[in-house]
């Protein structure tokens, strides 16, 4: 029979790097899950990615024991190396700090299109391009 | 600006959470991250619970809950005031919630998972014991008691089952042993228990030695075991039995000086590995020099058992 799940967790953190610090502490923590091994899985599993953030969404049950898969980079993160920024902008609204053509929001939409609530390519690229504006990164007409 | 440095004991964190909806959830992710401790962010969806067996259904009526740490000192209040700023901006474009900041301590998350640690019997015989438990032994069995913190090694993980069942299995009374990696110092403490006429302990992350020391003494094994921080070039001499639980990647690497390390007719245990890196780790000891005796396996992690002929 299947496990009644408890809760879902996603977290952004850095490949192979993870450490019972926050947030994997008291995001896994509060809901009694063995931290420890948590940390061990994720820095196996995603050693080879280092260097990338790797979003990872954890099925913590409610027994605890937990699962999880591991993601596409973040889209702010594919944004911010596409447009060759180091941040995004802290007044959106107001400001722009970079920006990518449409190419380049193609190509994340395609990447990121199995993980974004999305139907088909356009409607992913349109969910990119709202990410890049929020961020202030300008997308080429 | 005046610094304290008065509780360094416990360091202190801010919790940042704030609710977005779906659409704003990227964008908030960003900034969250931008500011937070190792750029670390927690997304949590709201899911429907009486539906969520197994798999999980979503539930598009509620926010989600975006989460990020900073340590509380000097330069928190700048980090605070640039994500409430990035907040209002953003909600100029998106809905948004309103921040919310508490403070916590480690204590908050270290010792929640611990009332969901049972008393566990791996192998034949061996039992593993929470120290905050009871547990009446029978005859035979050969009692772990523990108290990891947040070491690795709590035998929750199959990985950790895996090497326990090896060295159950394989560990003849009288050798020198070594356990890399000791984490929580279970291996060790049941190697000393077996009978090794010593047991050299070695990890590199000092909150390991500090719960391996306290290991070896809680089970009475404390003068079988010699604790020491470092890897495997602070291991001096040979070894008749080597159990190493740590990842793929640091097995390859050590595997020439694993080999080196253990005595003729000694045998090694090494884990912490995932299926699809079994070839890589198997080639690598063989390339060393060792022929491997047995392969053990639990969920999707194996466990190596490695001869030095």
């Amino acid at each position: 029979m299947a496990k009644k799940v408890k809760a879902i967790v996603k977290l952004q953190i850095p490949a192979g790097k993870a450490t019972p610090a926050p947030p994997v502490g008291p995001a896994l923590g509060q809901h009694g899950v063995a931290i420890m091994n948590f940390v061990k899985e994720y820095n196996e599993r995603t050693a080879a990615q280092a260097g990338n953030v790797i979003p990872v969404e954890i099925t913590i049950f409610e027994d605890r024991s937990f699962s999880f898969v591991t993601k596409t980079p973040p889209a702010a993160d594919l944004l911010r190396k596409a447009a060759g920024v180091d941040k995004g902008s802290g007044v959106p609204n107001k400001q722009t700090v970079g920006r990518v053509s449409r190419d380049q929001v193609r190509e994340i939409a395609e990447l990121k299109l199995k993980d974004l609530n999305a139907y088909d390519i356009d409607q992913a690229m349109k969910m990119i391009e709202g990410t890049a504006r929020s961020m202030g990164i300008e997308v080429a007409a | 600006m005046a610094t304290s440095q008065d509780d360094t004991t416990s360091p202190a964190w801010l919790q940042l959470r704030v609710e977005a909806d779906r659409e704003a959830v990227e964008p908030v992710s960003e900034l969250l991250a931008r500011h937070g401790y190792q750029n670390g962010i927690v997304v949590q969806e709201p899911i429907v619970d009486e539906l969520s067996w197994g798999e999980y259904v979503t539930d598009p009526n509620k926010p989600v809950v975006l989460t990020t740490y900073i340590r509380q000192d000097e330069a928190s209040e700048t980090s605070l005031q640039a994500v409430r700023e990035g907040l209002w901006h953003l909600g100029r474009i998106r809905p948004v919630g309103e921040l919310e900041v508490t403070r916590h301590t480690e204590q908050d998350w270290t010792e929640t998972w611990q009332s969901y640690y049972k008393v566990m019997r791996v192998g034949r015989r061996t039992v593993i014991k929470p120290s905050w438990l009871e547990y009446e032994p029978r005859p035979e069995d050969v009692v772990l008691d523990l108290n990891p913190g947040m070491a690795f090694g709590t035998g929750l993980h199959p990985t950790t089952r895996l090497c326990l069942r090896a060295i159950e299995e394989r560990l003849r009374p009288g050798v020198r042993a070594l356990d890399l990696g000791a984490g929580s110092g279970i291996l060790a403490v049941l190697m000393a228990k077996l009978g090794a006429a010593e047991v050299v302990a070695l990890d590199t992350d000092p909150v390991a030695v500090d719960a391996t020391h306290d290991s070896a003494e809680r089970n009475g094994v404390a003068g079988a075991i010699r604790v020491g921080q470092g890897s495997l070039d602070a291991a001096e001499g040979a070894y008749g039995f080597i159990a190493a639980n740590i990842i793929a990647n640091v097995i390859i690497e050590l595997a020439d000086g694993l080999a080196e390390a253990l005595a003729p007719g000694g045998a090694l245990v090494v884990s912490g590995i995932i299926e699809d890196r079994y070839e890589e780790v198997a080639l690598s000891l063989a390339a060393a020099g060792l022929h491997l005796a047995d392969l053990l396996r639990e969920g999707d992690w194996v466990a190596i058992v490695a001869e030095k002929r």
